[in-house]
């Protein structure tokens, strides 16, 4: 007998062979699916339809800087099969649009917005893509990326005072 | 009469640090729309130039003053699950014993703040009364009454204190027979159940649609609980029940949080009789190993996830927290349609939205 | 032609225009009663209410003089848009109405014949009753004067609640009228010298203490001035001695509600002589039990913000026409059928 988990790799991997890059169980509870960006919509109503993915929990992104990619993860858990799928793909740092998702997962309104004020990702198809959590002045740019530097925190001003002369 | 756009809050008697945009047309809303970021600390983005063991007080303060414990066991569990780190039997139960209090002392907050939002202020004094006993219960054992940041990485800061178990068992059973003058004086109040009954009802798809998590979900008929799905800690131990609504209004998303008090009660008793000995705090590196990894806790407002990246350094590349109240606040603008004006601040306050965990 | 007045009945005049029931009584009932009221509701809360100020220790007897104190100090503020002169006259028209009433009811009798009563006419029962009909004009003015959308808010809701509340009021007083036959308050007391209409129309006196606990805004009726959802009503904006004045005169409202019921409905002054009053003078041994009875009712009508929650403003509405109407208009009926027995019992008439 297969568990919850494998089952949902198996019958993502047949549905859509060439649009999953990775998909794979965590650990008991966890799976992990990595889309291409441009399916991530076709992926997500599968997942809800078919598999009973349908209590979105979290959409986050990850700002790469390194490899100048911006990672969105949507975490979706099922209720009745009690597992958590995370839902990511990867999108170009310079022009960061995804197709918005909360035609699939309504909840996924808030998190949406949150991501967008955040990270300055694009949700195609989000009817509300404004100032959320910042002041409504807010003119800087998106806070949580990689290149918005806060100032330095007194240990840290200590560790490069260290570093300059010379030391541990 | 004109459609005329009514700003409530960020001063208002019962919006706390929210503003709702409301459309007003006689005494009726026809639409609520929420204007969150008040309380906003950025703690994601100051997560990051920390280290991980430094962030457990910054993570204490998203929702530092109802339930720490609760807020806190998520972060942990991340960082114990990257690092594969056992925690001491005797730590998971002081931690359970830390969270199921602050679960009290949460929903007797939630009870007080309904009961304003109806009018009714000598509910607001009781349970805060009783809380207070709640708090010290805390004090004794965390020794602080609101900011303790009790758990540690690898267990917990303080072993509990001699007379500790009596002294909790004690109030424990006063808590529960005082529980019963709450039922007469709010929950089987005619006045009250006629202002709390069938409003803001949620259906339980609607509920599973939008993501709402916790009491609120529950009075909506959905059984789920990370408690029971996932256990965490030690809670597959203990034997409990998950209560639920029926109706999913207002009024059963408070008899929910009073029915969990119950539960906390008596999963406090069994925590407190099985209690191992040993040690409390196994020593962690400061250093996390490379990975990425989402915990869910059921923190006393609801689920509490964490997404947590990291890069094999101190401090976490990037910390993602979903907390339950963000999560909540769509209910709001969703139950705020064509309601009239005084149902507003009883489906806010029923949903038990704190500002302060929506904005973080 | 203006009366003249001899020297005692001058002294008499000022003594009740002054003092008892005129300027200071309504301000000592509305200190007493502020201050029994936190007391109270502290008691109810597990508080302990206010503590320092005062003569007897750990009473705060004096708590309600230094907020008034404070709230004079205070400046008075006007809002840009308000309509200025409405906006500053509407908290001193509200405190002069609501003072107005007391003017016209009977406390106790006099040994030489007449009323100790600040102005006596045949039709004070009437005259009370448009007083009373003032207050949502006052109410309505202030709230659109202030120009602010909670105060306009409030300011609806306090014209439908008592616009609503007036028409069962005015027919529990119906069948007063019809068992006493009369319009003066005076004559309505002597009439209950046996038996007291309280036991008589006992629905009437339901339907006019829940009628007037809504008129005067107590909760759990005190939506217009409901702070959860309309900050505080019709008087948001007023400030310093406005608000003062916005609170006194509720208080004032509240002096000449339970006065008038308890003309109505507990008879007055009658009881049993006290030998020690009655020996200074008859008059107070009636103004005692006069005031005893009010300020049961008073507590009573204070307890509903201890252990109520406040109603819905629809709520409040259905209770007022489809309960309390046809409650009085039920009084009515059986008081008609029932008044040929009753009559020839009551004294007075």
């Amino acid at each position: 007998m297969t568990s919850m988990e494998e089952k949902v790799v198996e019958s993502i991997k047949t549905r859509f062979p060439e649009d999953i890059i990775e998909a794979k169980v965590q650990r008991k509870n966890r799976v992990s699916i990595s889309v291409r960006s441009d399916k991530i919509y076709d992926v997500g109503l599968f997942l809800r339809d078919e598999l009973g993915f349908n209590h979105i929990t979290s959409v986050s992104g990850v700002d790469y800087i390194d490899t100048k990619e911006f990672e969105v993860i949507y975490n979706v858990w099922a209720i009745d099969g009690k597992v958590l799928v995370s839902l990511r793909t990867k999108i170009p740092r310079d022009n960061p649009t995804l197709k918005s998702l909360i035609k699939v997962w309504e909840g996924a309104f808030y998190h949406e917005r949150e991501t967008w004020e955040m990270f300055g990702i694009k949700f195609e198809g989000h009817p509300n893509l404004s100032l959320l959590l910042l002041p409504e002045d807010w003119d800087g740019p998106p806070p949580l990326r990689k290149d918005f530097l806060l100032p330095d925190t007194p240990q840290e001003k200590l560790e490069e005072k260290i570093k300059r002369a010379g030391g541990q | 009469m004109s459609i005329m756009k009514l700003s409530m809050g960020p001063q208002h008697p019962i919006t706390g640090h929210f503003r709702f945009i409301l459309d007003v047309d006689g005494d009726l809303v026809l639409k609520l729309e929420p204007d969150i970021g008040y309380t906003h600390r950025g703690i994601e983005k100051l997560a990051e130039k920390r280290t991980y063991l430094q962030n457990l007080p910054l993570i204490e303060r998203v929702n530092s003053y109802c339930d720490s414990v609760g807020t806190m066991l998520g972060y942990l569990e991340a960082i114990e699950e990257l690092m594969g780190l056992e925690v001491p039997e005797r730590a998971k139960y002081l931690r359970v014993i830390a969270a199921e209090l602050n679960r009290i002392a949460s929903h007797l907050y939630a009870a007080c703040l309904f009961s304003v939002a109806t009018g009714l202020e000598t509910m607001l004094m009781w349970p805060i009364n009783d809380r207070e006993l709640i708090l010290d219960l805390l004090e004794k054992l965390t020794g602080q009454r609101i900011t303790y940041t009790y758990p540690t990485i690898g267990g917990v800061r303080f072993d509990m204190s001699e007379g500790f178990k009596e002294e909790a068992l004690k109030r424990l059973d006063y808590l529960e027979k005082r529980t019963e003058d709450y039922y007469k004086m709010l929950l089987w109040n005619h006045t009250f159940q006629i202002r709390a009954k069938n409003v803001g009802i949620l259906k339980p798809s609607d509920a599973i649609r939008l993501g709402i998590v916790g009491p609120n979900l529950r009075a909506s008929g959905v059984k789920a609980d990370v408690r029971k799905d996932e256990p965490y800690e030690v809670y597959d131990r203990f034997d409990f029940s998950i209560p639920t609504g029926k109706n999913g209004d207002s009024y059963d998303r408070l008899e929910v949080r009073f029915k969990e008090v119950e539960q906390s009660i008596n999963i406090l008793r069994q925590a407190i009789k099985d209690i191992p000995k040993g040690p409390i705090k196994k020593w962690a590196p400061p250093i996390v190993p490379k990975g990425e990894v989402y915990t869910r806790v059921e923190a006393a407002r609801g689920e509490f996830g964490y997404y947590i990246v990291a890069d094999g350094t101190m401090k976490p590349y990037r910390l993602k927290m979903s907390p339950p109240s963000f999560r909540n606040l769509i209910a709001l603008p969703y139950l705020c349609r064509n309601v009239p004006l005084a149902d507003v601040p009883v489906i806010y306050i029923s949903l038990d939205l704190i500002p302060m965990d929506v904005d973080r | 032609m203006i009366p003249i007045l001899s020297f005692s009945e001058i002294i008499e005049l000022i003594l009740k225009v002054l003092i008892f029931p005129g300027l200071a009584f309504p301000l000592l009932f509305a200190m007493i009663v502020i201050w029994f009221e936190r007391k109270f509701l502290a008691r109810i809360m597990l508080r302990i209410g206010p503590l320092h100020v005062g003569p007897l220790n750990r009473t705060g007897l004096f708590q309600p003089i230094a907020d008034f104190l404070k709230l004079i100090q205070k400046e008075i503020i006007v809002p840009d848009n308000a309509y200025k002169i409405l906006y500053n006259a509407a908290p001193i028209i509200a405190s002069i109405v609501a003072s107005m009433s007391v003017a016209f009811i009977p406390y106790a009798p006099k040994p030489d014949g007449g009323y100790w009563m600040i102005y006596y006419t045949p039709w004070s029962l009437l005259v009370i009753l448009a007083i009373f009909t003032a207050r949502p004009f006052i109410m309505v003015g202030a709230g659109w004067a202030s120009n602010s959308k909670y105060c306009t808010l409030g300011a609806i809701r306090a014209a439908l609640q008592l616009l609503a509340y007036e028409v069962p009021i005015a027919l529990s007083l119906v069948s007063i009228v019809i068992m006493s036959r009369t319009f003066d308050l005076a004559k309505i007391v002597e009439a209950q010298s046996s038996i007291w209409f309280i036991i008589l129309q006992p629905i009437g006196f339901i339907v006019i203490l829940i009628a007037m606990m809504a008129e005067l805004s107590r909760r759990p009726f005190d939506i217009p001035l409901a702070e959860q959802e309309v900050v505080f009503g019709w008087p948001t904006e007023y400030t310093g001695t406005q608000f003062a004045l916005v609170m006194v005169s509720e208080y004032f409202d509240l002096c000449a509600v339970t006065s008038l019921i308890t003309v109505l409905f507990l008879g007055g002054w009658s009881g049993p002589a006290i030998p020690i009053l009655n020996d200074v003078s008859p008059i107070l041994s009636g103004v005692f039990w006069f005031l005893l009875k009010m300020a049961i009712l008073t507590v009573i009508i204070i307890m509903g913000r201890g252990i109520y929650p406040r109603l819905r403003i629809d709520q409040l509405l259905d209770a007022g026409w489809t309960l309390l109407i046809p409650l009085a208009i039920i009084q009515i009926i059986i008081t008609l059928f029932t008044a040929q027995w009753w009559i020839p019992l009551l004294g007075g008439v």
